[in-house]
């Protein structure tokens, strides 16, 4: 039922080498931090607690693997099987970001032996919105490893009739499919939200431009415009089978629903800020209006390059349009909790270079990972 | 192939719609209130008019809870500049043309506070006597009690490889049990600061303002902020300039609980989203097969 193949070819080529001693820069500095601690390596401090680490690794990382939901979403919720060629990607692009994302919080937490309280019962603390986010993401990613395990288990399924182990489980998660991917749509929208509502907590101490009791439901909204673009972006870069009409109009039509889903948050997001009196300060000049700005200039060049049907078929409008959507739902998320957060005046934070190297370096891995599989395992559709 | 806009919406509908409900309903049916004081929290009383800046609170602080001196640069001068993980308690100086102020800071132990509530493996607890304490067995250094607390109080060892989180706690077992009272109102040579049952320290405040209404900001700082908080402030500048914010009636927590409680309370709506879209896709089953 699927044509997935290996896409081949050697796995040791100069990208993957540069790629490498990225990791290799970010591996020594984790082994300081290891040893040193956190301050050390970061500029982390008791005024900005949380940096890179926990918004580049696990809110920016989070969204920008999101193509396996909203892929789960289109093939099986509303029964677009055509679109099945994109679920595999997607699904391991989100497994291994979600894996990393998991990673990074073994560096970024002080008491890393601590998160496995997460899952003692006499420690978990129900009322807390991270409590939530941290037990979702972790049954999200045995999700994610139950979608993708077909891949891998073709790979060792002979040719022709005869059944052997990886078979009978290949036929055994094809029956129970339908409950995975339910799971596979819930446990994101659970915790896309929780990624919102933490900030909530955070009070006055997170400007009006982005602090709002449904920001839960906006990181919602935005996960799922940001899930379609990262899906087209990644098609373009790895197939990019443009010659295949009905490809490119599967492409478009991922783009015009980005596109709509955007408009939703657009107007949610506007009737918030004027509803919390941040319109004033939205109109005034200082850091945090340039970026709250920022976000939006983003948002309408994205909007720009994809405005009708004729440009959301070329290739070059569907990969810049949805880069820059990205863009401008990436930076809401940084501007919630660095940009925006202010817990004493005049705080100012930017990461170490320590601290971003480690981040680029995991973040390298991640790619090389990625690249390595879809070279040996039957992950994408190229006709 | 083409993907009808209309089927979409229906289906984000109706994926979304528990989360899209719950916080617009959070206003009525599951809200929680803001936690209550209680008659046994106990507490402390700062009234700025009485102290004289001579920090005997902060070196009492220290030696009970077994804190390092913070030196400068060049190792001469001993006094901490702010709270930070040397040091749970601090005098400060507010100064204008019409004279000088000081204040106290340390854990407020707010009646509902934001970092117990955020905590995830609950390492922050709200004791039956009001003290918020923290249990390093069960931390797991996220810090989110750093990013949510709005007095920004908690502070983590980041030069440790291992750090903890450091806050005061009332000396709840270091002077307390000991003496009766934390080290730093015991120390304090003027009653600047008190100790005593939150519910009484009030009383006195409002009695002292009664009193003297000429030389005090007609406020108690604490009966309501924020909910309220067992530390509570008497001042004779307004409390914004002494560095303490102003916040609303109630308490952060007790929001974000209503909305997280609508969400998730008896695990029902996902369940039922959950039940939802596992019988769509299991329609949906045959259709994929063809493809």
């Amino acid at each position: 039922m699927d044509h997935a193949k290996p896409t081949g070819g050697k796995i040791i080529t100069p990208p993957i080498l540069f790629l490498s001693l990225l990791f290799l820069i970010g591996f020594y500095f984790l082994v300081i931090r290891y040893i040193y601690g956190i301050g050390p390596v970061s500029n982390l401090s008791h005024h900005q607690a949380w940096g890179v680490w926990k918004v580049l690794g696990v809110l920016v990382g989070a969204a920008l693997v999101n193509g396996g939901y909203v892929t789960a979403f289109v093939v099986y919720i509303m029964n677009k099987g055509e679109y099945h060629r994109f679920v595999r990607q997607a699904v391991l692009f989100s497994l291994l970001g979600y894996s990393f994302a998991g990673i990074s919080l073994a560096y970024d937490t002080g008491r890393y032996i601590g998160l496995l309280n997460f899952f003692i019962p006499k420690y978990m603390q129900t009322n807390s919105v991270l409590f939530e986010v941290g037990i979702c993401i972790t049954a999200y990613i045995v999700i994610l490893g139950i979608e993708i395990l077909p891949a891998f288990l073709e790979k060792f399924m002979p040719e022709g009739k005869q059944q052997n182990w990886a078979g009978s489980l290949h036929a055994f998660l094809n029956k129970i499919l339908f409950l995975t991917v339910a799971f596979g749509v819930l446990l994101p929208t659970m915790h896309q939200s929780g990624l919102g509502g933490l900030a909530f907590l955070f009070g006055q101490k997170l400007s009006p431009l982005w602090q709002t009791p449904l920001i839960s439901l906006l990181y919602v909204i935005s996960s799922i415009f940001m899930g379609f673009c990262v899906v087209i972006a990644l098609e373009c870069v790895t197939v990019a089978d443009f010659k295949n009409k009905s490809y490119v109009n599967m492409l478009g039509t991922m783009m015009k629903m980005a596109f709509y889903v955007a408009i939703l948050y657009v107007i949610l997001r506007w009737i918030e800020v004027i509803r919390n009196g941040g319109a004033g300060l939205a109109a005034g000049f200082s850091f945090e209006s340039g970026f709250f700005w920022l976000e939006w200039v983003l948002l309408l060049i994205g909007f720009y390059l994809i405005r009708n049907q004729k440009t959301r078929l070329s290739p070059r409008n569907l990969f810049l349009g949805s880069c820059f959507l990205l863009a401008s739902g990436l930076l809401y998320r940084i501007n919630t909790y660095i940009i925006g957060y202010e817990s004493v005046p005049g705080l100012t934070y930017f990461p170490s270079l320590p601290e971003l190297m480690i981040s680029i370096g995991m973040f390298s891995l991640q790619i090389i990972i990625f690249i390595t599989i879809i070279k040996i395992f039957p992950v994408i559709t190229k006709e | 192939m083409e993907i009808k806009r209309r089927n979409f919406l229906k289906g984000l509908a109706g994926a979304g719609a528990g989360v899209a409900a719950a916080p617009l309903i959070s206003g009525t049916a599951l809200a929680r209130e803001s936690k209550k004081l209680q008659e046994d929290h106990v507490g402390m009383l700062y009234d700025n008019t009485r102290c004289v800046g001579c920090k005997s609170c902060e070196v009492a602080c220290k030696r009970a809870n077994n804190l390092p001196v913070e030196l400068d640069a060049s190792g001469i001068y001993d006094a901490p500049r702010d709270l930070s993980e040397k040091t749970m308690n601090i005098i400060k100086m507010y100064k204008d043309e019409e004279g000088q102020a000081y204040v106290k800071r340390q854990c407020m132990h707010c009646v509902d506070p934001s970092c117990v509530s955020g905590c995830p493996v609950s390492a922050l607890n709200k004791e039956p006597n009001g003290i918020v304490t923290w249990d390093p067995d069960a931390c797991c250094g996220c810090r989110y009690c750093q990013m949510n607390c709005p007095f920004n109080i908690p502070k983590f060892q980041y030069n440790d490889f291992y750090g903890r989180i450091v806050k005061c706690e009332m000396c709840i077992n270091t002077n307390l049990p000991k003496q009766g009272q934390p080290a730093c109102t015991e120390a304090c040579p003027n009653d600047a600061v008190i100790f005593g049952k939150v519910t009484s320290l009030l009383d006195e405040a409002k009695r002292r303002i009664k009193q003297s209404p000429h030389i005090y900001v007609n406020q108690v700082y604490g009966e309501k902020e924020g909910g309220g908080t067992s530390v509570i402030y008497l001042s004779k500048v307004p409390f914004e300039k002494l560095g303490l914010p102003n916040l609303p009636d109630h308490s952060q927590a007790s929001v974000s609980e209503s909305i997280q409680h609508s969400l998730y309370q008896g695990l029902i709506a996902p369940i039922v989203i959950y039940a939802g879209l596992a019988a769509i896709a299991f329609k949906n089953r045959s259709g994929d097969k063809e493809e």
